[in-house]
């Protein structure tokens, strides 16, 4: 089959590799229909993610049709239309028991890769380095989906593939991040980045009751996708002195009652704290870019709460002394898509969600890597490319 | 995963060389007891240990794993990479200087005295040889009756220790190993079951004249609110004496420690979920096509 290759650091090719089968007997085998750039992609292909092996296929957002059937599964059948997270969960251990699915403990074949650096190893994911399993990506025209019965959820009918593709990550991994956000009415939730996950995490702070809903960035494509298509108010970064300042005022002082991070490891920033953690990244001396991160600590009212989506590695200047100072409640995880998807599929179906004009740009397999050239760099309006492998 | 019903609690203990078991069971069995494993661990402490073999075997296991991680790391160019570098150095400089992940290992719920037993190296009176002791823990999600039992279906232990060793059922309570040590060498031997408390207790050896001989034994006790069991398998390699000792263990290589760490997590898929994650075969652009 052909798939999309990680070959080294921004080195991305579509080949040929061997197709998938049914390895285990709660396997289910996907003919990929759609699948989906995500930023998170982007730290391993500009290499600030180790563990990744010229050849590996990535990525890990994607939807099909089941195509053949492990022995043991029991729920999905052949020829079934499903969106699957991107976490691989196995539903019988005691974190997929308590619904912290991507804690799963029974779904990374190599966790003695990830254990010297998390403690414990979390979940497999698909095409996203061998720490986090080493299991192929669904940038490819099929895919090996472990524990089916688990991981796989029916797509209703009457919804089109570009409705239902970001439910496998962007829209959990949102709407997971507002929903660590104990919303009350009355409240103002600020989301730093409008790419596919903050948005959506703009788009759930609403579902779920806020009342009011800054989006941050700096791209204006993006800061009118959060007005036009969420509802929620924008702060161009790059265009006030102070971020901090301005949501004070939008907030009579008191600062916003919860703030959300989805930019992560590679933030843009402006400012001298921009430019140091700029140069130790690019020397490697560190991981991540915090800028995003250090400013919702700072712009959160006292006693609020801290949601991180962002993909962050060991960053160092972190400023724990004002999340204590100011007591703020610090909520964050990969996504639990498994636990968040049945009432995500009810929403798209009742027309109260409709992700799919993150969509901007629909390309064949084929030009897989032109789309995360666009991605990457944000050009011509790209907020998500969507691949058709087949 | 029924292989026979489920025995009497009543602890049961048996040896095929005939040997009788102490009376209320084995010293071994009763450090499933908190206080007495402290007693019992304290008491070696005080003992004079032959550190080599033991020592030497976990400085190898420790440097082979630093020096995966440290190899991983550089190759990576990131600073992630070099996390995963120093990590990797890291423990290739605890090898060096013979100290160990196994003695580093925090102490474990119920089981205070488990950074003792990682120093810990029991000496055969009169024979002069070190022995390495491996130990640890995880936590299932069943009852410990099921676990033990799951334990004892002989398909299910070869397919937890598929990784590096074949282990078949060749009696009723006896089994015959083949390990797959480093530089194409292999290492067989028959073990017995020589103690057992159904639902919580296992201990077997490796019979007479074994070119490797060794031990292991496995506890299941239960784990607090709804955790299910905690599992903890304890090995012990004891090479024979002298050069050819040494030489052993080092062609053991992780070995002992793959068998302690990645087996139990082995095991826990294997019984939590009906099957061991894999990526065997993965489609990838090297390799033919797929990647192992």
């Amino acid at each position: 089959m052909r798939a999309l290759c990680w070959n080294g650091i921004n080195d991305l090719r579509v080949e040929t590799v061997g197709d998938p089968g049914i390895v285990n007997p709660h396997d289910v085998v996907l003919k990929v229909t759609m699948s989906t750039t995500c930023g998170s992609d982007l730290h391993f292909i500009d290499g600030y993610i180790p563990t990744m092996r010229a050849g590996d296929v990535i990525g890990h957002e994607f939807m099909g049709e089941v195509v053949d059937v492990g022995r043991d599964v029991k729920k999905v059948k052949k020829g079934d239309r499903v969106v699957v997270p991107s976490f691989i969960c196995c539903g019988s251990c005691w974190y997929c028991q308590h619904d912290l699915y991507s804690l799963c403990d029974n779904t990374n074949p190599k966790a003695e890769l990830q254990e010297p650096v998390f403690g414990y190893p979390t979940a497999g994911i698909y095409g996203y380095t061998h720490a986090f399993g080493g299991y192929a990506g669904a940038h490819a025209q099929y895919v090996r989906v472990p524990h089916a019965d688990t991981d796989c959820f029916q797509v209703p009918e009457g919804l089109r593939d570009e409705q239902v593709i970001f439910l496998s990550d962007a829209v959990p991994t949102g709407y997971m991040g507002a929903d660590f956000c104990n919303i009350h009415p009355g409240d103002t939730v600020a989301v730093w980045g409008c790419g596919g996950v903050g948005l959506m995490a703009q788009k759930s702070a609403f579902l779920l009751g806020a009342q009011r809903v800054i989006g941050i960035d700096r791209f204006p494509e993006r800061l009118k996708m959060a007005r036009e298509q969420v509802g929620a108010e924008t702060l161009n970064y790059e265009e006030v002195d102070s971020v901090l300042e301005v949501l004070k005022e939008l907030t009579g002082g008191r600062g916003p009652d919860a703030c959300i991070d989805a930019v992560g490891m590679e933030a843009h920033g402006t400012g001298v704290e921009y430019a140091y953690d700029r140069a130790k990244q690019a020397l490697h001396l560190h991981s991540d870019r915090g800028d995003a991160l250090r400013q919702a600590i700072l712009a959160c009212r006292k006693g609020g709460t801290l949601s991180i989506l962002g993909v962050y590695g060991v960053m160092d200047k972190f400023p724990i002394g004002v999340i204590l100072n100011k007591g703020l409640t610090v909520r964050t995880a990969q996504q639990h898509g498994q636990k968040y998807l049945p009432r995500l599929l009810e929403h798209v179906t009742k027309g109260e969600l409709d992700p799919s004009f993150l969509a901007t740009h629909r390309l064949p397999l084929e030009d897989a890597p032109r789309g995360y050239e666009l991605f990457k760099k944000k050009q011509d309006g790209c907020v998500r490319a969507v691949f058709l492998p087949n | 995963m029924a292989d026979k019903p489920l025995e009497s609690s009543t602890p049961s203990s048996r040896s095929a060389r005939g040997a009788q078991p102490p009376s209320g069971g084995s010293a071994e069995w009763e450090w499933h007891d908190i206080e007495t494993t402290e007693r019992h661990a304290s008491a070696e402490v005080r003992r004079t240990y032959d550190l080599d073999d033991g020592r030497r075997m976990k400085q190898l296991a420790s440097a082979m794993l630093g020096g995966a991680l440290l190899s991983l790391g550089l190759k990576s160019r990131s600073l992630g990479g070099l996390a995963v570098a120093l990590a990797g150095g890291g423990l290739i400089y605890q090898g060096a200087l013979g100290r160990t992940l196994a003695r580093r290992v925090p102490g474990i719920e119920g089981f205070r005295s488990l950074r003792t037993l990682g120093r810990r190296r029991s000496v055969e009176a009169g024979a002069g040889t070190g022995r390495a002791v491996l130990e640890r823990s995880i936590t299932i999600q069943k009852p410990g009756h099921e676990l033990y039992r799951a334990w004892r279906v002989a398909e299910n232990l070869s397919k937890v220790m598929g990784h590096f060793a074949e282990v078949t059922t060749v009696g009723p309570d006896l089994q015959h190993w083949k390990v797959r040590g480093p530089l194409g060498r292999s290492f067989e031997w028959d073990s017995h079951i020589v103690e057992e408390h159904p639902g919580e207790f296992l201990r077997w050896e490796s019979m007479p004249g074994a070119e490797l001989p060794n031990e292991g034994q496995v506890r299941f006790r239960p784990a607090p609110a709804d955790w299910g069991t905690v599992v903890t398998l304890r090995l012990r390699f004891s090479p024979p004496g002298g050069a050819l000792g040494d030489a052993a263990m080092k062609l053991l290589g992780q070995v002992p420690t793959a068998l302690a760490h990645t087996a139990l997590r082995r095991f826990k898929s294997l019984v939590e979920t009906g099957e061991i994650a894999t990526t065997r075969p993965n489609p990838a652009a090297r390799e033919g096509g797929y990647s192992y």
